[in-house]
């Protein structure tokens, strides 16, 4: 059958998505862990 | 006090007062003798078949009745506060399971009997065989080892009644399918060396869960 | 100059380095399933599926091993961010074996025109769902996390002890009514590749939900802390 490379390429886009997706979240959590560390730093000083 | 001591001062406890009042007993063998008969109406055929079907509705009705049975079991601690009484009295958590379980497991094999009898008259199947017998023993030790942990836990919850079938049903799943496997090999005939294994997966259920559920208990009632 | 660039881009990229290991195995997995084995004589295309099928089920039964180790851990230490990480695994293993009975439905309607087979591997499964959806209903009915966290836990080993019963029942089962046994063929080294291909992609799938989850909870409970902190003093 040869309908199976639109098959891969179809799937491997939608992987390809969901891993862009993980690399954007990663990046917002380590941007909530700086903010969540400077709140902290304050309501200690504070 | 030794522990078994202890534990056979909670199960009579449990058993004096059902006496008193039969609450649970009757309840529940009105229930059980419903499930009989409403699965007369859901299935009826000839004798071939209500024989094929007999182990499952017999399983099904000793399963259901058991779950109602262990719900009322908890639900009278907590209703007449009883559980932080027992807290306070030098009895260990280990000695209220057992005493517990013991207790549910009298209860359920009573009714259970009288479900085999009436299961014998309703479906015209004589399933009063010493292997039966034995049989139903274990698969309701099992229940009942199983049940308590999971009553204690459940009646701590918001939804008492719901929780207790919803972690009940999976856990003994192995028991059911054993024991309508080993109903069904039984009442055709069968030798014991053919339902060996499937009595030998019940013994493992009772040895693991009694063990794993005498261990865990405590954790449950902790304050 | 340029050696100095590819440091700090080795040294950014370090961070991320299982996202992106996991997407070329991913990818690299799906070229296999598609394009380098070949399709089975028996039962076509759809058999494909088999190869994401099995190793969701194989990482579902593994991130409850991990919510049994996070369980017990729970119990003896009493540190709860055991409970955080055994519920997120739960979580994840929950989503895999819901996409594992799915994808086994989807292949069982073409292949055997039915949509559901009582085989060994989708009974267990069915049962293992059961179980995690007990552990859902479990924390869903308890306020107090305290009590939440241990009666999880208690449902957690109690669910994963019950796994080599519901194996061996169902197994028995299964061998003695032979008209509900589906007989899947011998595998070829290919078939054996692709699969073991699929499995270390999906547990990499699954290390990287977990985590996502994991360090989610463990933000809420920083802000929770934070919240009672700013609140209480």
């Amino acid at each position: 059958m040869d309908n199976l490379e639109y098959l891969f390429a179809a799937f491997a886009l939608a992987w390809a998505g969901a891993f862009a997706y993980m690399l954007f979240t990663a990046r917002k959590q380590a941007q909530i862990k700086r903010d969540i560390d400077q709140l902290k730093q304050m309501i200690d000083k504070g | 006090m030794k522990l078994l001591d202890k534990t056979l001062v909670i199960a009579w406890k449990d058993i004096l007062s059902e006496f008193r009042t039969r609450e649970i007993i009757s309840s529940v063998l009105v229930f059980a003798g419903l499930v009989l008969v409403i699965f007369n109406f859901a299935f009826s055929g000839s004798r071939q078949e209500m024989l094929a079907l007999a182990p499952g509705i017999l399983w099904v009705t000793f399963a259901f009745a058991g779950v109602l049975s262990l719900n009322r079991s908890f639900i009278q601690e907590r209703e007449e506060n009883c559980l932080e009484g027992l807290m306070v009295c030098p009895i260990s958590r280990e000695a209220i399971y057992l005493g517990k379980m013991l207790s549910s497991l009298f209860f359920m094999v009573i009714i259970e009997a009288a479900v085999l009898l009436v299961f014998g008259l309703l479906f015209n199947v004589n399933v009063i065989t010493l292997p039966m017998v034995m049989l139903t023993l274990l698969a309701t030790i099992g229940f009942a080892a199983i049940g308590t942990l999971f009553s204690a836990l459940a009646v701590n919850t918001r939804a008492r009644e719901m929780v207790l079938p919803i972690l009940f049903f999976p856990i003994v799943s192995p028991v059911i399918i054993a024991a309508v496997n080993a109903s069904e090999l039984m009442l055709n005939g069968a030798v014991w060396s053919e339902m060996a294994s499937w009595i030998g997966i019940i013994a493992a259920f009772d040895v693991i869960f009694l063990t794993a559920s005498y261990l865990i208990f405590g954790f449950i009632v902790e304050e | 100059m340029l050696s100095m660039l590819l440091i700090s881009f080795y040294r950014r990229i370090k961070k991320y380095f299982l996202i992106i290991f996991g997407t070329l195995l991913m990818l690299a997995h799906l070229y296999m399933v598609f394009i380098f084995v070949p399709t089975d004589a028996e039962t076509g295309i759809i058999q494909r599926i088999f190869y994401i099928h099995v190793p969701l089920a194989w990482i579902a039964f593994f991130a409850f091993f991990i919510t049994l180790i996070g369980s017990i851990m729970f119990l003896w230490k009493r540190d709860f961010k055991w409970d955080r990480l055994a519920s997120a695994s739960a979580e994840i293993g929950f989503l895999f074996i819901t996409l594992m009975l799915i994808s086994g439905c989807i292949w069982a309607k073409p292949v055997w025109g039915v949509w559901w087979v009582w085989t060994a591997r989708l009974t267990m499964s069915l049962v293992l769902w059961f179980i995690y959806a007990a552990y859902f209903i479990i924390r869903a009915y308890i306020s107090e996390p305290g009590q939440r966290a241990r009666f999880a836990a208690v449902v957690g080993i109690i669910g994963f002890l019950n796994i080599p019963l519901v194996f061996a029942a169902v197994e028995l089962w299964t061998t003695q009514h032979p008209g509900m046994i589906i007989f899947e063929g011998g595998l070829t080294t290919e078939m054996k590749l692709t699969l073991i291909v699929g499995l270390v992609a999906y547990t990499v799938l699954y290390a990287l939900l977990l985590k996502d989850r994991f360090v989610l909870k463990n933000f809420k409970n920083e802000l929770n802390q934070m919240k009672n902190l700013v609140t209480g003093g």
